[in-house]
């Protein structure tokens, strides 16, 4: 019998409200060689034109730096964005810094696979 | 004696006096078995060495090891209808577990007990923050029933301090319905109350109460509540326990629990910690009028409270329950 390759999808952030600098809660998938990260805009205050969100990688959950990888944040709700990854170590998160007077709520699902 | 038959027996004594697959349990007091003359040098323990920390009952209903996975464990999702917005706060805030190879900034991976994985339940970085994890069942057979794990907890070493009391609490219950219709919905409560206020507490306590149920949407299908908000925890009589908190906030010790309920009274049994027997026979569970639609359910929960504004670390590696039938 074949060993599958473990795949999980996890919600890292569920309708959490999206003001100024936002951040997913770290995430660890040290286990996985793959990942996409998805973000879906569940509304949206103000403008979200040229808003971004960062992939952010850590050794250690607390220090974080850019991947280099962004999700454009779209005031289309409802659409979806992806960022495929590889080689992002341990722990891995979303960082936004929305311009004074936008805001929104996200879903950020990443799904990992071994 | 058929497994019909034998289950009428008393499920805890009959479950340990046949020395299911595992050693025979021994009193806390009593010399351990391998190193005694007798011992023998092989026994079904030996032959499955990942259940030999376990002494489960007649049949493992789950044996969770998480370098296999994450074995059916998931977020407790709050129920909501039409709009996320529906959900009640304390739900709201719930992440999904994960898989965890304990690493440190300066240590590096810890490992988990028996391999390099365990199941994290990770808060936010706030006082009062809680995150639960959930493993969905029913149950087949009302019967006696054994959850046996190993956890470690800590906060986030994010600061050069021990940090002993930045964690608040961590815990568990089942979350049963009886299956036939006049049953009710039973809740068994315990968590480890380490720390409140900046006091380093450390003592077991139950929850028996429940407050009102609120109407989720606008269809009248769904309602929620949140029992296990910090309200109406009570002690166990006897309670207090220290446990291993080590010596920096990046290493951390593996400590046994297990918890026997009888799923024919619907009432807990006994309660274990290490080395410590905390008789719970007398402590009534939440207890619920029956829901239109939960019956046979067996779900158990892990839970995590910060009492700081720093995360809290729920490890738990590996989860074994099994039933006298």
């Amino acid at each position: 019998m074949p060993v599958l390759r473990e795949c999980q999808t996890a919600v890292v952030s569920r309708n959490d409200r999206w003001v100024g600098v936002a951040e997913t809660e770290p995430y660890e998938a040290g286990w996985a060689s793959e990942l996409i990260v998805f973000i879906r805009v569940l509304e949206s205050e103000g403008s979200l034109t040229g808003a971004a969100a960062a992939v952010q990688i850590s050794p250690d959950g607390i220090h974080w730096i850019d991947e280099g990888a962004r999700l454009t944040l779209s005031d289309a709700i409802g659409q979806v964005a992806f960022v495929r990854l590889s080689h992002f170590g341990q722990y891995v998160r979303l960082r936004a810094e929305l311009e004074y007077g936008s805001a929104c709520k996200v879903i950020v699902t990443i799904n990992a696979k071994a | 004696m058929s497994r019909d038959d034998d289950h009428h027996m008393d499920g805890y004594a009959s479950a340990t006096a046949r020395e299911p697959l595992t050693a025979r349990k021994r009193d806390s007091r009593e010399t351990p078995a391998s190193i005694t003359a007798t011992s023998p040098l092989t026994s079904a323990a030996h032959l499955a060495p990942e259940l030999s920390r376990f002494d489960p009952m007649r049949r493992i209903i789950s044996f969770d090891d998480f370098d296999r996975g994450f074995c059916g464990w998931t977020q407790l999702v709050g129920n909501y209808e039409h709009s996320l917005d529906s959900m009640l706060p304390a739900y709201a805030e719930h992440t999904q577990p994960q898989l965890s190879n304990v690493t440190h900034w300066d240590s590096g991976s810890h490992g988990s007990f028996d391999g390099s994985y365990a199941l994290k339940i990770a808060t936010r970085a706030r006082v009062g923050s809680r995150n639960v994890a959930i493993k969905r069942l029913t149950f087949r057979k009302p019967c006696p029933v054994r959850l046996e794990f190993y956890f470690a907890f800590k906060p986030e070493a994010s600061e050069l301090m021990l940090s002993e009391t930045d964690v608040k609490s961590i815990g568990f219950c089942y979350d049963l319905q009886q299956g036939s219709e006049g049953g009710n919905r039973v809740m068994p409560h315990f968590r480890f109350l380490n720390a409140e206020g900046g006091r380093h507490v450390q003592k077991w306590q139950y929850k028996d109460a429940y407050r009102s149920f609120s109407d989720i949407g606008t269809e009248g299908k769904t309602v929620s509540f949140d029992h296990l908000a910090d309200q109406d925890w009570k002690d166990v009589p006897g309670g207090s326990q220290k446990l291993c908190y080590n010596e920096v906030p990046t290493k951390i010790n593996w400590h046994y629990v297990r918890f026997d309920f009888d799923l024919t009274t619907m009432k807990p049994v006994l309660l274990q910690c290490n080395d410590r027997l905390f008789d719970v026979s007398g402590l009534s569970p939440i207890v619920i009028p029956a829901m239109k639609n939960l019956w046979c359910m067996m779900n158990i929960l892990f839970f995590a409270e910060a009492a700081t504004d720093k995360r809290t670390f729920l490890y738990v590696d590996s989860v074994c329950l099994s039933g006298d039938f």
